[in-house]
């Protein structure tokens, strides 16, 4: 199992960060401060390094800050014995930059993958009360991580897919209609919905065991926890599926099928999570979910992936959080970053581990380091 | 800007509406052009106002023509059974600079892009159909960008064509002379793997 770490982090105007320099820990980092002082704007700066984006969807022109025309976010990382230099530089109306070692990506997503991350965060929990979109981007987000070819399948679909739905509008506006035309796009999503859909069910089925397991050891009860992916890709192929919905199309002016309306349906003891689970039970689920997606991650590349941990004690008492950072602290998982805003709440709990642990206060846009 | 003059003012608008030029280099050719002896600026207008008058759009293949067949169609050594569809003038042009190509072309005039409101029936598709038909073509080569647009407008084509019984081909998509391997990117690589030729054919 291979090493990843970042090593040193420099934000220029990035949310609410003017100018800051960061050194971590190779381990345990903890940022503690007030609400809304910039603790997980650290973690969404991280994430943005591997990602080439924000966790929170937030777009590009508004992370610089306020009446910045640009931001840049650098970081030093080391994976295995190599040293990673990534820098992003977005500025306002120009095609956003990724370098990697001083050399510019052509496409950024080239650059997925090579720093794996997972982000837990407090809001996670939408992705069992919201709609599908949110489980869809979960699932990609994972799988991207994994296979570049996922994602070029993923982008080529969807090009595909906003062309046909403007040429679905056309016919309504102009009222004709060219089925020879639109067969041209329905066979040429057929490769890539093909491809994405066996993806999905894959890694869904090695998802599933480590969830089921991982829910057990966190909620502490004796609830089963599962989900069942849904895509029509299952009975036949989109091509068909495409001309059967051809009719709906045409009068809803969108197209009705693919693997962009794939759904994961969320079960505890049989019942769906969105009606019947608690505040807590949901919370554990989604945690489980997340940590899962981290265990996949570091099985399939053999290296541990950055972990962000935002506001974990929202999420879970006093000992549960004990238990989850006992098992953070195993040699099960790499570089970990938490924000807290106690103090000292972290650093009582890890007292006992300590010996590679760094704290970094945060206070309105600046650090303190002790 | 503020001109003295309102003969200059219009002149400087109507260089301005060209594609690449601002109202400082209007301002520039404007007052280049003022320093020129009259009769130069009377050809040079007469240029330009005879090339937009007397062009013609050749009817068989759509290209630029000074008659009512472009010098392509009518010229008997190329060989007429053979079609280079394109989307542009300037791909013609391309084509015609590598002075390899001894076939004839045809102009669609665009690509099918639903997002920009481009439909075959906006494109010289139905004159193509027409010549395979008539023309007892053997062959027709898509030389058409390898974007979205382009393949779909490759596709249609494609299905169109299909009743016709006549060979379509595509421009091969691989690695560029010069090119090295290891900034070739995968999408492209790949695709050279699959469609590899015989040494022997390549070298050529």
């Amino acid at each position: 199992m291979s090493n990843l770490f970042i090593k040193q982090l420099q934000l220029t105007n990035f949310k609410n960060y003017r100018s800051e320099k960061l050194e971590f820990s190779e381990r345990l980092n903890c940022f503690v401060g007030q609400n809304g002082a910039g603790k997980t704007n650290l973690l969404d700066a991280i994430y943005y390094l591997c990602m080439c984006k924000s966790y929170f969807s937030t777009p590009d022109k508004s992370i610089a800050l306020h009446e910045e025309k640009l931001f840049r976010v650098e970081g030093h990382f080391q994976k295995e014995s190599a040293l990673e230099h990534i820098v992003a530089k977005v500025r306002v109306r120009k095609k956003k930059e990724i370098e990697r070692n001083s050399i510019a990506y052509k496409r950024l997503s080239e650059h997925i993958g090579l720093l794996p991350v997972v982000m837990i965060a407090p809001d996670d929990t939408h992705l069992a009360m919201e709609g599908s979109e949110g489980r869809r981007k979960f699932i990609d987000n994972t799988i991207c991580q994994l296979d570049a070819e996922y994602l070029t399948n993923l982008i080529r679909y969807n090009k595909l897919l906003e062309r046909r739905n403007a040429l679905l509008k056309q016919f309504g506006k102009s009222g004709t209609f060219n089925g020879m035309l639109l067969e041209a796009f329905d066979e040429q999503m057929e490769a890539p919905s093909q491809y994405i859909y066996l993806k999905r069910k894959a890694l869904l089925l090695k998802l599933l065991p480590l969830f089921e397991a991982l829910y057990k050891q966190i909620s502490l009860e004796k609830e089963a926890a599962a989900f069942v992916y849904h895509s029509k890709l299952e009975q036949q192929k989109l091509k068909e599926l495409l001309q059967i919905a051809r009719e709906k199309d045409r009068i809803l002016q969108r197209t009705t099928v693919g693997i962009h309306k794939d759904d994961i349906e969320f079960h505890l003891n049989g019942h769906t999570v969105k009606r019947f689970a608690s505040q807590g039970q949901l919370k554990s689920f989604v945690l489980a979910l997340k940590l899962a997606q981290y265990e996949l991650i570091r099985e399939e590349l053999k290296i541990k992936p950055i972990l962000l941990l935002d506001d974990i004690f929202d999420k879970l008492d006093v000992s549960r959080v004990t238990s989850l950072l006992n098992l953070l602290l195993e040699n099960e998982f790499g570089q970990v970053f938490i924000t807290d805003t106690h103090v000292n709440r972290v650093e009582e709990i890890v007292q006992g581990y300590a010996s590679d642990y760094k704290k970094i206060e945060i206070e309105q846009g600046t650090a303190i380091v002790n | 800007m503020n001109f003295s003059s309102k003969l200059i003012e219009n002149a400087v608008n109507a260089f301005a509406t060209l594609p690449g030029i601002g109202k400082k280099t209007a301002l520039r050719l404007v007052l280049h052009l003022l320093k020129q002896e009259e009769g130069k600026v009377d050809l040079f207008s007469e240029a330009i106002v005879k090339m937009r008058k007397e062009i013609q759009f050749c009817v068989v293949c759509h290209n630029i023509s000074d008659e009512e067949q472009c010098s392509i169609c009518k010229n008997p050594a190329r060989n007429q059974d053979l079609i280079c569809v394109v989307e542009s003038l300037r791909d013609i042009m391309a084509i015609e600079n590598t002075g390899q190509f001894r076939g004839t072309y045809h102009l669609l005039g665009g690509v099918i892009s639903p997002i920009e409101g481009v439909g075959p029936e906006h494109l010289n598709i139905d004159s193509l159909l027409g010549r395979v038909k008539d023309r007892a073509i053997k062959e027709v080569i898509m030389a058409i960008s390898p974007t979205i647009e382009g393949d779909t407008t490759i596709f249609y084509l494609n299905k169109k064509l299909q009743p016709l019984n006549v060979k379509v081909s595509t421009l091969a998509r691989g690695i560029s002379f010069g090119g090295e391997l290891e900034y070739a990117d995968e999408l492209t690589l790949a695709r050279s793997i699959m469609t590899r030729t015989t040494y022997n054919d390549s070298t050529r």
